[in-house]
């Protein structure tokens, strides 16, 4: 198409386009792009928070030392678990959940779909606050409940213990995160054309094949967008940290964004920080460009 | 649904008038405080308004309270004074972001383990040492006066008040588990072996946690810093402040101790402020982090002072050592000023800072932070008598002797209590062999040191 | 139950226990805020949980109204009467949901329609960056960004939380996905009609992708409320403060009022709730466009 339009098309193209994207790309260059620009340069000095010192190029040092840094590896490997955990956990449950739901009476959908969708709108300051207490070591409602229930015959130290704290932040990821999937695949599922669905039936398949071969083809386009905008809630988790477990227990819930943040304003260390933002950036860019790279080829 | 829409816009647009006119607002949000607008019109040129962030030191972190003494500092020198309230868990994460936004407050109310050793240190603070003469230094605590300058000479802080940090205990608790014999209700000590041996009742009687070892945090370190260290003697600073001693084996031996203690738990989901809910509802049998203020104030279910929250009596006790005299923790609270480049402002701030700290007003300014003055006298009023009043405490002044160096103005300070935590949770979720422990302190302590 | 569908009766049982049982550990934060909100100190504060309020106080509501004072608007010299700060942090929470729910939706739907349909020069690069970006976590440009605020002077202003806020590019690309699905004959036909850029825009793109505008709305709205982070970082003054991070100021020292929280959180919660639930109908119709079409 490009190659057919007439040099006096192009120009009108490229005027209304940049007249049109203009509002949106002020927000985006002014707020994202040039702090990013900002970050770069600043992630190869030493800047820092004493004001009697200039900040000073210091190269790749930076990168060097995070490479070193064993914080830093165990934070991004952290992140890196929060993401291959939830995104998959979050499509399969939000899909079981929908398949369950979709074909219920309007009233009882509705309920079901708000239920799940509370806690996103609850807010995750407030949300943060009864899982502190349900977690907790003492008088938590999970401790209660298994020592009721004779699973566990002491009680476990939820946030406390390396073990299990990466485990507990990721559940509340969940379950501030499922929400919006579950209404998608709702809808997805009830779009898909169900005369497909009874000739296959008619043909012999059960209901797993059935799902597989009609249905699944079909929310495909779903399931990509919600693999989009999961990877972006996994990363969104640094509310949840910074008001639970500051990264600890020895850092076994320390993410990069956490990482970052304790860099710049408990060891002041504004370059060392960015440099990490970097990182991040770049895996997250990477991570974005394969996703987007299926969801064009479906 | 079209007019509710124009009604949100309609709304909208005025809240965004409000919100652009006050960025227009000559000094950052100059016009907040309301009650003082009409003195400050009347005032002479200069700064008619300054701002102040305290954090929650007793009643400085109440609306009401600060308010009357800034509004009565307003009507003598007819400077505005604009408060924002800190709180322990993100306050310092505020003042930073501040600083690095070039917002910073005007005053900054804390201890010189932020004023001076971390925003003094790193050039953000006004050299105030004009403002101590020779009577003054003669009037406040030599301790207190000594922690709030600088190794170059400034001044970062004035001090305001000062207390020991200490911590409490369960009384009823302890009666009911025959662990009274092993304190001295009196003079409020104990040794190393009878703290031992009351944790160890105590577990044997109740079980769970008595006592936690918090292990995260903001603030809060005091009481796990005096703990270990006064166990068998063990230091966490060389005596010139320029170096983190915690490898000391002395401390080592103490982080053992308290591991290897049935009913002492390294607990890293809790903060401070968790230990102090514990311990209210019951759970914890002892606090680590307590101190007068908190013996001071209702408890968080309003049911009086003092007490837990069904009633048991809470006493306070300086932390154990081999020969029962601890070294308690100061904690010394006062003001200091951010230089925002503009004398006027930096002026009237020291104004405030006279007004408080050192004239007849000081009274009602100690008062308010319910700890103890930081001096025996200000411009001839005697503040020895602050509290004479007040029989806790008159009884808590039996532990102010017991205060310690102060040692929190060494350098890289932030950066070693973050070590500090990461320390504590990494010993809690250890093996407990000496082995472990030693690497972990060794570990944190180097960060300390060549952070 | 459809009878089409052949699953077993016994494990449509069995999944109705198991959603009933989810539902159920959803519905509880939610229920346990509000409860709590409603419960006295002693009780919220005790080891041994209690499921509902033995006695119901308002004790929390009337700490959290009148602990912390504000006024309720400043324009220039002009100061409004001394509310309560509780207030004040919801009016400015709604300011700031809503002004960057419009100002998302306004300009990412014209810059969804321009990436979808105009074949501009560096459409192709700046799409890459835009879907580069999407995923981005603030804390990553948080310094920077700090300094930009300051030096635009809007640093302790809500439009410090807003305009970052409307920067993120995700709406830019949903809405280009939701473009993408109308067929392009529709637009050039208006053009052909001799309606100009403008009108094409308008009248025929807007109403097509407005139901991708309904869920970017909500979706922003939902996210700006909940961005704890960048209010945290931006806001200090306590008239400019959110709710979120006004009742994390009212906290003592070394002690958490849990009641008063509560009470908090109810305060920001209910709107939110009560909005999701008048718009739910809109935001599934709308979401699920856009996702169809891929």
């Amino acid at each position: 198409m490009t190659k057919t339009m007439s040099p006096r098309l192009r120009r009108h193209e490229n005027i209304s386009g940049y007249l049109f994207l203009l509002p949106s790309l002020v927000f985006f260059l002014g707020f994202v792009v040039y702090p990013m620009a900002m970050c770069i340069w600043t992630s190869f000095t030493d800047a820092n928070m004493n004001s009697n010192t200039k900040d000073t190029f210091i190269g790749l040092a930076n990168y060097v030392e995070l490479w070193h840094d064993p914080v830093f590896l165990k934070a991004l490997w952290n992140t890196i678990i929060i993401v291959v955990v939830s995104v998959p956990v979050v499509c399969i449950f939000s899909l079981w959940v929908a398949s369950a739901i979709y074909r219920m009476k309007e009233g009882t959908l509705s309920f079901f779909r708000v239920v799940f969708y509370l806690p996103v709108v609850t807010g995750s300051v407030a949300v943060t606050v009864v899982w502190k207490w349900m977690y907790n070591n003492y008088y938590g409602i999970f401790n209660y409940l298994l020592k009721g229930a004779g699973v566990i015959d002491k009680n476990i130290n939820w946030l406390g213990d390396p073990k299990y704290a990466l485990g507990c932040i990721i559940l509340i990821l969940l379950t501030t995160s499922v929400g919006q999937p579950i209404v998608l695949y709702v809808s997805a599922l009830s779009n898909v054309d169900s005369s497909l669905v009874e000739a296959a039936e008619v043909d012999g398949a059960n209901n797993t094949q059935a799902f597989w071969r009609i249905k699944w083809p079909q929310i495909m386009p779903t399931t990509l967008y919600i693999l989009i905008i999961t990877t972006i809630n996994s990363f969104q988790c640094f509310a949840l940290i910074q008001l639970l477990t500051s990264g600890g227990p020895n850092y076994a819930t320390e993410t990069v964004m956490y990482y970052i943040y304790y860099t710049a304003f408990k060891l002041y260390r504004f370059g060392y920080g960015n440099a990490m933002g970097v990182i991040l950036a770049i895996f997250i860019a990477a991570l974005s460009a394969v996703q987007f790279r299926l969801a064009k080829e479906d | 649904m079209k007019k509710i829409l124009a009604l949100v816009m309609a709304l909208c647009m005025i809240f965004a008038l409000a919100a652009c006119g006050q960025q227009a607002a000559p000094a950052p949000a100059a016009n907040d405080a309301p009650a003082a607008e009409a003195p400050a019109a009347e005032a002479p040129a200069g700064a008619t308004e300054i701002s102040l962030w305290t954090y929650p030191i007793g009643k400085w972190g109440d609306e009401a309270t600060v308010k009357a003494l800034t509004d009565a500092f307003t009507a003598e020198t007819g400077i505005a004074v604009k408060v924002e309230y800190l709180t322990y868990a993100d306050g310092d994460d505020k003042v930073n972001t501040a600083i690095t936004a070039k917002q910073a407050p005007d005053l900054v109310m804390e201890g010189p383990e932020r004023l001076v050793s971390n925003w003094g240190a790193n050039g953000y603070m006004v050299d105030i040492s004009d403002l101590f003469d020779d009577t003054d230094k003669s009037e406040i605590n030599a301790a207190a006066l000594a922690a709030c300058f600088a190794p170059n000479g400034a001044a970062y802080e004035y001090p305001l008040v000062m207390t020991a940090h200490c911590m409490g205990i369960n009384y009823n608790a302890f009666v009911e588990a025959g662990a009274d014999q092993y304190i001295n209700k009196d003079t409020h000590t104990w040794t190393t072996e009878q703290f031992f041996q009351a944790v160890q009742a105590l577990y044997d009687h109740f079980g769970g946690t008595v006592g936690a070892v918090y292990c995260t945090g903001q603030g809060g370190d005091q009481g796990t810093r005096a703990l270990v260290n006064n166990l068998y003697g063990g230091t966490f600073t060389n005596d010139e402040h320029t170096a983190y001693t915690w490898d000391d084996p002395l401390n080592i031996k103490a982080l053992k101790a308290l591991y290897d203690q049935d009913g002492i738990d390294f607990d890293a989901s809790i903060v401070g402020g968790d230990e102090i809910a514990n311990f209210y509802n019951g759970i914890f049998k002892m606090a680590f982090c307590w101190n007068i203020a908190q013996q001071l104030n209702p408890n968080s279910a309003d049911t009086g002072a003092g007490l837990t929250l069904n009633g048991d009596e809470i006493v306070f006790m300086a932390f154990p050592s081999e020969d029962g005299t601890a070294k308690l923790q100061g904690g010394i609270w006062g003001f200091g000023i951010f230089d925002n480049g503009d004398p006027a402002r930096i002026d009237a701030a020291k104004q405030f800072i006279k007004y408080m700290c050192d004239s007849e007003h000081t009274v009602d300014a100690v008062r308010a932070s319910n700890f103890f003055a930081a001096r025996s006298a200000a411009e001839g009023t005697d503040l020895s008598g602050v509290w004479a009043d007040n029989e806790i405490m008159n009884e808590y002044t039996k532990l102010m002797p017991m205060l310690g160096d102060y040692y929190q103005v060494t350098t890289n300070w932030a950066g070693a209590r973050a070590a500090w935590w990461n320390m504590l949770q990494q010993v809690g979720g250890s093996d407990g062999s000496e082995a472990a422990i030693s690497a972990a302190v060794a570990d944190f302590c180097g960060q300390a040191n060549n952070g | 139950m459809s009878k089409r569908n052949g699953s077993s009766r016994g494990y449509q049982i069995f999944s109705l226990v198991v959603l009933i049982v989810l539902a159920l550990l959803f519905l509880f934060p939610l229920y346990w805020i509000v409860t709590g909100a409603l419960k006295t100190p002693a009780a919220i504060n005790s080891p041994t949980p209690q499921w509902w309020p033995e006695e119901f106080t308002l004790r929390n509501f009337q700490v959290l109204f009148s602990k912390r004072s504000a006024p309720l608007f400043q324009i220039g010299s002009l100061t409004g009467p001394t509310i309560p700060g509780a207030i004040r942090w919801l009016i400015n929470t709604v300011f700031m949901a809503v002004m960057a729910m419009l100002l998302t939706c306004a300009t990412a739907a014209m810059a969804g329609y321009a990436l979808a349909k105009k074949r501009f020069t560096g459409r192709v690069i700046l799409f890459s960056l835009i879907v580069a970006a999407m995923a981005l976590p603030k804390q990553v440009i948080l310094i920077p960004l700090i300094r930009e605020m300051s030096s635009l002077g809007l640093y302790d202003n809500i439009w410090a939380v807003i305009l970052p806020t409307v920067g993120w590019p995700f709406g830019v690309f949903l809405m280009k996905q939701f473009a993408e699905g109308i067929p392009t004959e529709m637009v050039e036909a208006c053009r052909i009609d001799g309606a100009n850029e403008w009108r094409t825009f308008t009248d025929v793109m807007f109403p097509m992708i407005k139901p991708g505008v309904g869920a970017l709305a909500i979706f922003t709205f939902i996210n700006s409320w909940n961005d704890y982070f960048m209010q945290l970082i931006m806001l200090t003054s306590s008239s400019n403060l959110t709710i979120s991070l006004g009742i994390a100021t009212m906290q003592a020292e070394n002690s958490t009022d849990y009641g008063l929280i509560m009470a908090g959180a109810s305060l920001a919660a209910i709107p939110i709730i009560v909005v999701f639930l008048i718009f739910q109908k809109y935001f599934t119709k709308g979401i699920t466009m856009g996702a169809v079409k891929g």
